[in-house]
């Protein structure tokens, strides 16, 4: 068949994680080739394996989801043909590595795991009938899944000074510092002005001789003649 | 001389209005800074954890200044109008003090601003969300307060993540440990939910698909009280400074005056 299987092409934030991706539902795609007892299943495998990937002559052949890292390939998402006629039944997507429930328990069912590794995956419908695969889609493209990083790689330190901060602290700093030396100014000139002051007292006291004058006792004068 | 016995009284009127102002400067920084550090947002959590809340410190000093302006403005006014030397050096060297704190304040809260990058809130939303096994009492105490927070902001902000659900895709992180991608791409706080609190469409969600899950990132959510109370603190502190600044000016001027 010549549908090649795609991740959808909206925007869907989750439609590739680290360990599930999303398909478009492949619809009318298997109308003609398939009847009512006909299963499409999804064939998931590595893509540096996929070209040696052989379709399972019988369900029983199936290569189960728990041999993926042993095989590099596995089928999984078991439907009803019926399930992909037109027209579109919701939801138009198909998520692959949705279910977690069947990864632990291992049964032979076939399970929709989550995928292990970040691959690349390429995927392929298999119509698979009583007797055997019946027809297939082409592999799709290389579907790489995300790598997360570690925190640890995360930089908290800002890249750059805000402006703000040296305006305030510098302008702050200018202020203080003159409120500081206008402080000690006053006190300053007022200790050294009593200083001088008390200076100024003890010196003049020192200078401050007393300057006597002579003043040579009166002789009495001789009355004036009378007058 | 008539100019300077003319110019006393203005300069008294003047320095005991600007000691009013201080005063209800005062009062209105302490009223701010209380309403900061009562935290109505409910963020503290988040800076206490990356051990970066210099600006709640710089609020905590924010509100004693306030008071300690109030209470010098009242004796400032008191000695201007007795032109009391004594009070008014009293009034000088404590309004030098107060002016220190201040100053430590505003320079303090416009400094931690710029240390809350969206990358700390990031590295520490990753690295203690729903962490699963605490190193001690002290790291559980964080770690709960990390993540009530992170759940709050993300229901309440109808957000997801820093800057948006793909920053749990893109890191791994401590809720990564606990909980499997397939089912957890992102925490489910990030889901559109319905009046129950349950997912509307928990595949939809899932999925990505838009208007089942919150596309927004939380930072804005974040960063805008953060910013407010920051700026808050240091530009008002800065402003009532200026005023402080010349009002001192005019004290001690006024102070030296003064004839024994």
């Amino acid at each position: 068949l010549p549908y090649v299987p795609r991740v959808p092409p909206a925007a869907l934030l989750g439609k590739v994680t680290a360990t599930t991706f999303a398909l478009e539902r492949p619809c009318c795609v298997f109308d003609r080739h398939a009847s009512a007892a006909d299963t499409v299943w999804l064939a998931v495998a590595f893509a540096n394996v996929s070209a040696t990937f052989r379709n399972p002559p019988s369900r029983a052949d199936v290569p189960p989801y728990k041999q993926l890292p042993t095989t590099h390939s596995y089928m999984t998402l078991e439907t009803a043909a019926a399930a992909y006629t037109c027209p579109a039944p919701s939801p138009a997507v198909l998520r692959v590595g949705g279910d977690t429930a069947c990864k632990d328990q291992g049964r032979q069912d076939p399970c929709n795991g989550p995928l292990p590794s970040p691959g690349p995956y390429r995927v392929k419908f298999l119509l698979m009938g009583c007797h055997g695969p019946k027809a297939e889609t082409r592999w799709s493209d290389p579907i790489l899944l995300r790598r997360a990083l570690s925190p640890s790689t995360i930089n908290p330190v800002p890249t750059r000074r805000g402006s703000d901060v040296v305006v305030i602290a510098s302008l702050l700093a200018s202020l203080g510092t003159v409120l500081a030396t206008a402080v000690l100014g006053a006190l300053g000139a007022k200790v050294w002005g009593s200083l001088c002051q008390r200076d100024l007292g003890t010196s003049a006291f020192a200078r401050r001789s007393y300057w006597t004058h002579h003043i040579p006792p009166a002789l009495p004068q001789p009355p004036p003649p009378g007058c | 001389m008539a100019k300077s016995e003319d110019c006393i009284p203005i300069l008294q009127g003047l320095l005991v209005f600007g000691n009013v102002i201080i005063g209800m400067c005062g009062i209105a920084l302490t009223a701010e800074c209380i309403y900061f550090v009562s935290d109505p947002h409910g963020l503290y959590p988040l800076l206490e954890a990356t051990e970066n809340d210099g600006i709640y410190a710089a609020a905590w000093i924010g509100i004693f200044v306030g008071f300690a302006l109030f209470a010098l403005s009242i004796l400032g006014i008191i000695g201007i109008i007795k032109s009391n030397r004594t009070l008014l050096l009293v009034y000088i060297i404590l309004m030098l003090i107060t002016f220190a704190f201040e100053m430590a304040s505003c320079i303090t809260a416009a400094t931690h601003r710029d240390f809350l990058t969206p990358n700390l809130f990031l590295k520490q939303m990753l690295e203690r969300y729903q962490k699963a096994e605490p190193a001690n009492n002290n790291d559980q105490w964080m770690t709960e307060g990390v993540t009530k927070t992170w759940d709050k902001l993300m229901l309440q902000n109808h957000c997801c993540g820093v800057l948006g659900p793909s920053d749990w895709q893109e890191y791994t992180s401590a809720f990564r440990l606990t909980h499997y991608d397939a089912d957890f791409p992102w925490p489910r706080k990030c889901c559109a939910m319905d009046a129950q609190g349950l997912p509307v469409n928990l595949d939809g969600c899932k999925l990505g698909v838009p208007g089942y899950y919150n596309s927004n990132g939380c930072y804005d959510a974040i960063s805008g009280p953060v910013n407010t109370h920051a700026w808050g603190v240091a530009w008002f502190g800065f402003a009532i400074l200026c005023w402080t600044f010349c009002v001192l000016l005019g004290t001690m001027f006024y102070w030296s005056g003064i004839e024994y």
